[in-house]
């Protein structure tokens, strides 16, 4: 006679001592290797992002007659992949062979280095943007007129007095000055809130994996 | 995890979770990540065990959470995989039990629904279906439908050595 899936049951485990636990070691090792390989993915997502776009930037400039933004912002663009190549050289150094604690605890050291340069790096970076966006609409063509000389003539017939330096109102420079040492001051700010926009959610996950292994290990 | 943790709250129930694990996964590798993504779960959420129900109901309920969670993770994940290589992992069979009969019946119930699997493993380890209904969250009536109901498909699908 058939038997009941009951029964197979009863009797399959009519011994539960004979089920072996699996040893619960090394909890984190996929975990910390998909974080980490999930981070990479999106650090060189980001990285080819930049190249394409410096690349795209020269050519929309030419035709949108704003080509000083575009050529400076080409150079930009491709500072910060050089910058980008080392720091992943670095990432890919990190021993796999360590064991999941020391793996995350190294990739927590390179994340806080690559932070600390974002921020050094985010205080030049703002302020330059804002000087290439500005060349680039100063220098650029409206309907066959330069956008600056229209500007700086108005002004020099409002106010004929007014010094010149290369060619700007003083005045001009001053605000330009001002907001730059202002983007550079709060540029850190912008780094680091532009760096949680984009990898916030790993950063807190990464946090959260590291205070539960160490609390394991107590 | 403190040893103790382990050895007191965890191991004692060992037994259900490894037959719930069994009934989630295909190969060994797998398992043994199920089973220790449980305990880790069991481990991180025992704050939150408020004692409304015993202990072994709370961890059974835990169990399938996670379990029906890794399912779905693994499901996404193989959406993003080239399709020769889904196909090679979903026909990986593992015998894991020494009795024949038994390894049948695991493999007829790896075939059901993710919750009629959860219905079955916890109608056969006794749990009375007023218990079955609170961790599933459904009628006592539908879970004592649904139990015959599965029980026919598994006894079509063991009488047909499994298909």
């Amino acid at each position: 006679m058939e038997k009941s899936i009951e029964s197979i049951w009863k009797e399959g485990f009519v011994n539960d001592d004979k089920l072996i636990a699996p040893k619960v070691n090394d909890l984190y090792n996929q975990k910390s290797i998909d974080l980490v390989s999930k981070f990479k993915k999106m650090y060189k997502i980001n990285v080819i992002g930049i190249v394409v776009f410096s690349f795209i930037i020269v050519p929309v400039s030419y035709l949108v007659k704003i080509p000083y933004m575009g050529i400076m912002m080409f150079f930009l663009f491709n500072l910060i992949i050089i910058v980008n190549r080392k720091t992943i050289y670095k990432l890919n150094k990190i021993d796999n062979t360590l064991n999941s604690y020391e793996y995350l605890i190294s990739f927590k050291n390179w994340t806080d280095k690559l932070i600390d340069t974002n921020t050094k790096f985010s205080r030049f970076l703002y302020p330059y943007m804002f000087l290439t966006m500005f060349f680039g609409f100063w220098c650029g063509e409206i309907g066959g007129d330069v956008p600056g000389d229209i500007i700086t003539n108005g002004f020099i017939n409002e106010y004929p007095h007014t010094p010149l330096v290369f060619g700007f109102p003083l005045v001009f420079v001053g605000i330009m000055l001002l907001a730059m040492i202002f983007l550079a001051v709060v540029g850190a700010k912008i780094g680091k809130w532009d760096f949680n926009l984009g990898y916030g959610r790993i950063m807190r996950r990464l946090k959260t994996m590291i205070k539960d292994m160490e609390e394991l290990k107590k | 995890m403190s040893n103790d943790f382990y050895t007191n709250s965890i191991l004692p129930h060992s037994g259900i979770i490894i037959k719930i694990c069994r009934a989630y996964t295909d190969t060994q590798e797998d398992f043994e990540d199920y089973y220790q993504e449980v305990c880790l779960q069991i481990w991180k959420s025992k704050d939150r065990f408020r004692e409304e129900s015993k202990w072994s109901t709370w961890v059974y309920r835990l169990t399938l959470n996670c379990c029906l969670t890794l399912v779905k993770k693994k499901k996404n994940n193989r959406q993003n995989m080239p399709s020769d290589f889904e196909q090679k992992e979903i026909g990986v069979e593992t015998k894991t039990f020494e009795d024949e009969s038994l390894n049948l019946l695991y493999t007829a119930i790896r075939k059901l629904s993710e919750i009629d699997r959860a219905i079955i493993l916890l109608y056969l380890e006794e749990k009375p279906n007023e218990v079955i209904a609170d961790i599933i969250g459904t009628s006592k009536n539908n879970i004592s439908v649904r139990i015959i109901r599965i029980k026919e498909r598994l006894k079509k699908l063991l009488d047909g050595k499994i298909n």
